[in-house]
């Protein structure tokens, strides 16, 4: 930590409110999380939360925890603290809720350092109540260690969490990089299972305060903070931060019924074009599949097979849209997956237009994780985050502030071949309050 | 098969692996109806002043039905069935031949004034043929365009001639397998008795040697075509969104019209080909001028998709029909446009005829509206007609907004009614009935082994009804169905139909032993194939006429019924007896739909089948079953059990070893096997227990005196009946009735993938030892006594309990 944080602290001196600490968690050094070969995220795109604090230290970091301490089981031990911490963070105000899923994210990773102020600034006071719950749950204990850092800046090893993650999952015990996106669909889940547990068990003890699961997104964190103490026993803030809900409309092209099926997502998998931008892949996300030939569509109208229409819009916007960028792809002649290092523009305010509903809805990138490396199999994390109108850079124990116009280095390339390996990996994009919410 | 250089079946080799099944359609009683949604209509008008016209229609059920066409009225003339699924559309070729395409991928052309003549099958699509289209002057011109952007303009009279040869081998092969020269066809067909429908060797053949002119280039599947009079131009839509133009002569791609911005669902020509019409999902219809390559009107009539387009002779006004269940007439030159009526379901096809027109719908009913197609601007002096306008959905929002117009016509002016389709179904338990509702509401139970209605509930509620049906047995799933043709159509495997048995008893056949096995799937097929194998057996003696065929159907069937037991001898001895439970109803027999060795799939009715079918036409499993008896390949009925006494019980222990059993055993069957086994070397009276209960390790019996198995047996059945039913067996804790199966326990009761575990105990014995000493002391006095004994053997309660009393 030593000099850059010193540096750090000066920079955000003045501008960081008091209490407010930045701090990196450095894990026991890792040489990167891999991205697990030819894992095809596509499908999971319900899962997914926000990990991508975990930046290129991150990375390094969560490979490094991964292998040396698994992340896994950390979660489950400190459920009890952990959900406290979060709730309570989160109602503070939105932000922070959102912020608490990276931080969590980048803790286990260790990167979670811009997650780590955000929730340090915020948190500082509910964490502290939590404070001897905590060291039984890793995860919230790593919350509010660092939110209770005395010092505006630092460096926190997540050892106790890496442990408990590995301890707990055996896919993380090894030496294997590991891959931010898995992590956080992992993360995330133990989380809502987490959660879901604690709730139940609490709505045995005290009165069932079951709030409708139905709940908007947009009204949860006020709802936190209304409630204050209570957690959410169906909604956890996991759902009202990062769930959203997809609608797959299929139109059978012979009688043109259109069936249409809901699905919840966490994130957004999306495949990538050279030289395109999120609202593109967004688009192709959103794109008519045909069902025909082969793999025609049983209409129960028309009691047979027939050729139908496919096609998948978001009905229901998250708060916090994690947006995954497919940066693989099987080649054939290889036999193996490769990095695409393709040029994707995220831009930092972003408009959903294939959404269900008319209005577009609007969306500020607020941390972005960068894959470092030019395979699929290996590299280093590090994440670049948005705390009080700064953009930090976290690289396992460092952390610098960054220019705003550096984010777009992480774009990726146009060349097929290029010494600038450091991709945006996957995006987190807050909501931004629209006019209809106010 | 000495068929060499045949090209291979290019239809069949996408799923060479999977054994070819048989299905039976079950038909509706009524067969002048129509039991599906209709395609397509087309209208023949006779040629001569004072003929009568004909009305064609094409059904989802899978048939075509001409109807002669009086003053007021139409009745059906005659059923083309040959199609094994919708028949998408149809379209007239000259003055006697209609074509039609199918969902099977087939085209087929009829003989349109026979009675059901299937002439040629076309196969050379690979996905549904969902359009055609034909040039009115030139009759040997017809274009198909199917899924998969397929298209092909066909020379009808090449392709006959082609067809003609080829038949000539088959035919060679069918009869005396002299080789034929392929130019004396003719001869050799009639040494053979042509039967009334189609001929199925016929429609095995492909069209070798002719092949369809392909106008490539469609990216996305074709949903429309037309073409002008003379067949100079041809149009064709589809999910492509496009209009494509090509010169049917020669298969090349004349322009591409955009413009709509959904699937195109059809298209009109006028008589030139100058001027195009097409209508789209996107809801608008276009008028594209062909020599301007643009454009020139586009009608926002419709609030929903545009399905069916057709304009009167002159190319004035355009009739249009869509998913909103509307019909409009619109005049092209100042877009005025009207309701003429409404119907109850989306309009698929529409025919103009003088001044009336037909509509279909994807009900099965027919409707006929008038339309004045010879003075449209009558039509217009009846109702309140509106400007069409320019932009999609106009229309809607001014349906919206309220101003819907009111139809002129409230009423159509002819109805040809069609019969409900069955539109929900659920399989019984018993697997030899399924549950049905159809599109009018009716619930009804039909027995699909005999192919009929044993029970029409009426206007029910089919979720309730189902359950008030719902019965605990377990029988094995050997066949699966689907109402795709408005019918049940009863798909048959192998070798997983032959997996289902049933007691003789519980079918009632007489004649057999009560616990005779009785394959379901084999009595099905036996049942299904009667009358071909009547017919073969009569004409494998001498060549009967095509009368005698009949005569002797009829025979066979009138037998049938009088003796419920239909024997024919077959030349070969064989001994074909269908049991009752598996005739089929010969006034609406159903219609087998199979695949043989090569050649496309076909369908015929079971009465129709002449007796010369072979392996050439059906698959081989089913006659090595009809004929040889020979169950593909049997899958294993058995059930494996455990058979353990309760615990705590003091009853012996008979055996620890796993038992096997037919699945269909019945627990009385099981209970006979505790009492063989309590006295071990008697055999019981007239119960003997079923042969395949393999015999467990038998315990300790050996110590009972020996004459008391003298005296059980002197006594009778009488008293074991009493004993048995103080033996109870059990699953999971529960008292299993005498009539279940092992397969029902196992379903049921015992609910788990490991081998069933019973357990048997003398709980009635008990009872009456607790609770009725006298009677007790009495059994054990008279004739129980040694049995008693036996049973006590092992256990010293029981031997203490009657010296207590």
């Amino acid at each position: 930590m030593g000099a850059a944080g010193s540096k750090l602290e000066k920079a955000l001196g003045d501008q960081f409110p008091e209490g407010e600490r930045s701090i990196a968690v450095p894990p026991a050094r890792l040489k990167t999380s891999r991205e697990r070969e030819g894992r095809e995220r596509l499908a999971e795109k319900g899962e997914e939360e926000e990990e991508e604090a975990e930046g290129r230290a991150g990375a390094y970091e969560a490979a490094q925890f991964l292998e040396r301490t698994t992340l896994p089981p950390v979660l489950n031990s400190f459920n009890n603290t952990y959900i406290d911490h979060k709730c309570k963070i989160g109602v503070k105000g939105k932000k922070k809720e959102a912020f608490l899923g990276t931080e969590v994210v980048c803790f286990e990773k260790a990167k979670r350092n811009r997650s780590l102020e955000v929730a340090i600034t915020e948190d500082s006071v509910a964490c502290r109540p939590h404070k001897s719950c905590s060291r039984i749950h890793t995860f919230g204990v790593l919350c509010s260690e660092i939110s209770s850092q005395k010092k505006k800046t630092g460096v926190i090893a997540p050892k106790r969490f890496v442990q408990r993650v590995k301890k707990e999952n055996e896919l993380f015990r090894s030496y294997m990089h590991q891959d931010a996106h898995e992590f956080l669909n992992f993360l995330l889940n133990e989380l809502v299972d987490i959660l879901e547990k604690e709730s139940r068990a609490a709505a045995a003890k005290n009165s069932p305060e079951t709030s409708s699961p139905a709940e908007k997104t947009a009204n949860g964190p006020r709802n936190l903070q209304a409630n204050g103490v209570h957690r959410e026993p169906l909604v956890t803030w996991v759902h009202k931060n990062f769930q959203g809900i997809l609608t797959n409309e299929t139109r059978c092209l012979r009688c043109e019924t259109v069936t249409a099926r809901d699905e919840t997502f966490l994130d957004l998998s999306l495949d990538i074009e050279q030289n395109s931008s999120i609202t593109s892949c967004l688009k192709n996300f959103s794109s008519t599949e045909t069902l025909n030939a082969e793999d025609k569509f049983f209409c129960d109208k028309c009691c047979s097979l027939q050729e139908a229409q496919k096609r998948m819009k978001i009905k229901k916007p998250p708060q916090i849209l994690v947006i995954h960028l497919k940066r693989f792809k099987y080649i054939e002649q290889l036999g193996r997956y490769k990095k695409l290092s393709y040029r994707v523009v995220f831009p930092l305010e972003l408009k959903l237009s294939n959404t269900v509903e008319d209005a577009d809805s609007e969306y500020s990138l607020f941390a972005v994780v960068v894959h470092v490396g030019s395979g699929p199999n290996h590299g280093h994390y590090v994440s670049l985050v948005k705390s009080h109108n700064h953009w930090l850079f976290f690289d396992d124990e460092n952390v610098e502030m960054i220019d705003e116009s550096a984010v777009q280095t992480f774009f990726g390339s146009a060349q097929e071949y290029t010494s600038n390996t450091d991709h945006g990996y996957i995006l987190f994009y807050e909501r931004v309050a629209t006019t209809s919410q106010t | 098969m000495h068929r060499v250089g045949s090209a291979g079946n290019n239809s069949n080799s996408s799923r060479p692996r999977r054994e070819k099944r048989l299905t039976y359609v079950l038909n509706d009683v009524d067969e002048t109806k129509h039991c599906a949604g209709i395609n397509c209509l087309a209208v023949l008008k006779s040629s001569v002043a004072d003929g009568s016209d004909y009305l064609f229609t094409g059904s989802r059920d899978g048939t075509l039905k001409r109807w002669g066409l009086a003053e007021d009225a139409a009745t059906c003339s005659a059923t083309f069935e040959s199609h094994v699924d919708w028949v998408n559309d149809a379209v007239l070729a000259g003055e006697n031949t209609i074509v039609s395409c199918s969902s099977d991928t087939t085209l087929k052309t009829w003989n349109c004034l026979s009675d059901g003549i299937c002439t040629r099958t076309l196969h050379q699509h690979t996905d549904y043929v969902t359009c055609l289209a034909a040039a009115e002057k030139n009759s040997n011109i017809v274009a198909s365009g199917g899924l998969g952007g397929e298209v092909f303009i066909w020379d009808l009279e090449a392709a006959l001639v082609h067809v003609s040869k080829s038949t000539d081998a088959i035919e060679d092969d069918s009869s005396n397998g002299t080789i034929a020269s392929g130019n004396c066809a003719m001869p050799l067909t009639s040494l053979r008795p042509m039967n009334s429908s189609s001929n199925i060797s016929l429609n095995g053949t492909q069209t070798e040697g002719y092949n369809p002119l392909a106008a490539k280039g469609h990216k996305d599947s074709v949903y429309a075509l037309a073409m002008n009079d003379s067949g100079t131009v041809l149009v064709s839509g589809g999910t492509e969104k496009v209009v494509r133009v090509w010169d049917p002569r020669t298969g090349s791609k004349t322009m591409k019209l955009r413009g709509h911005t959904d699937n195109i669902r059809a298209l009109l020509l006028d008589s030139t080909g100058r001027f195009c019409l097409s209508g789209s999902s996107d809801s608008m219809i276009r008028l594209w001028d062909l020599g301007q390559q643009r454009c020139v009107h586009s009608y926002a009539v419709h609030t929903d998709s545009v399905w069916t387009l057709a304009s009167t002779p002159t190319f004035s006004h355009v009739y249009s029909g869509g998913r909103d269940l509307s019909l409009y007439l619109t005049d092209l030159a100042t877009r005025e446009s009207l309701l003429l009526c409404t119907e109850e379901h989306p309009i698929s096809h529409l025919a103009l005829h003088d001044d009336s027109i037909w509509v279909a719908t994807s009900d099965s009913s027919i409707h006929q509206w008038p339309a004045e197609g010879r003075d449209p601007q009558k039509v217009f002096q009846r109702g309140s007609s509106f400007k069409a306008g320019n932009l999609s959905f106009t229309r809607a929002r001014a349906y919206l907004e309220g101003s819907a117009a009111v139809p002129a016509c409230k009423e159509p002016s002819l109805t040809i009614p069609g019969t409900p389709g069955i539109v929900q179904h659920e399989i019984l338990n018993n697997r030899r009935q399924v549950l049905t509702k159809d599109t009018a509401g009716s619930v009804k139970l039909w027995e699909i082994t005999r192919g009929i209605v044993v029970e029409d509930y009426g206007k029910v509620s089919f979720e309730e009804k189902k359950e008030e049906l719902f019965e605990m047995v377990s029988i094995p799933g050997w066949f699966t169905t689907d109402t795709r043709l408005g019918n049940l159509s009863i798909h048959l495997e192998t070798p997983q139909c032959f997996t289902a048995e049933m007691y003789s008893a519980d079918l009632n056949i007489v004649g057999v032993a009560e616990d005779h096995k009785i394959n379901l799937a084999e009595e099905t097929l036996k049942g299904l194939m009667a009358h071909w194998s009547a017919k073969r057996s009569n004409s494998s003696g001498s060549q009967a006429s095509a009368n005698g065929d009949v005569q002797s159907g009829k025979d066979v069937s009138a037998r049938n019924h009088s003796h419920s037991r239909l024997e024919v001898d077959g030349a070969g001895n064989r001994n074909f007896v269908v049991y009752p439970a598996f005739e089929f109803s010969t006034v609406s027999p159903p219609s087998i739909i199979t695949e043989g060795s090569h050649g496309g799939p076909w369908r015929k009715k079971i009465t129709d089948l002449d007796g010369t079918e072979d392996e050439k036409d059906i698959p081989w499993w089913c006659l090595d079953c009809v004929l040889n008896k020979s169950l593909a390949s049997k899958e294993n009925t058995k059930c494996s059990f455990y058979l353990h006494p309760c615990e705590g019980s003091s009853v012996q222990v008979l055996t620890q070893g796993k038992l096997s059993a037919p699945r269909i055993l019945r627990i009385h069957k099981v209970v006979n096997y505790v009492l063989e086994k309590m006295v071990p070397d008697k055999p019981l009276n007239g119960e003997k227990s079923d042969g395949t209960l393999a015999p467990g390790p038998a315990v300790g019996l050996s110590q009972f005196p020996a004459n008391g198995v003298d005296i059980f047996s002197s006594t009778g059945s009488k008293s074991l009946q009493n004993l048995k039913t103080s033996i109870e067996i059990l699953c999971n804790n529960q008292v299993l009735s005498p009539e279940m199966s092992l397969a029902t326990v196992r379903a049921y009761i015992w609910k788990k993938p490991d081998d069933l575990v019973l357990n048997y105990r003398l709980s009635g014995f008990e009872m009456l030892v607790y609770g009725h000493g006298d009677a007790i002391f009495l059994l054990v006095s008279t004739t129980f006594c040694n049995l008693f004994f036996a049973v006590a053997g092992r256990d010293q309660n029981y031997l203490q309990l009657p010296s207590k009393s």
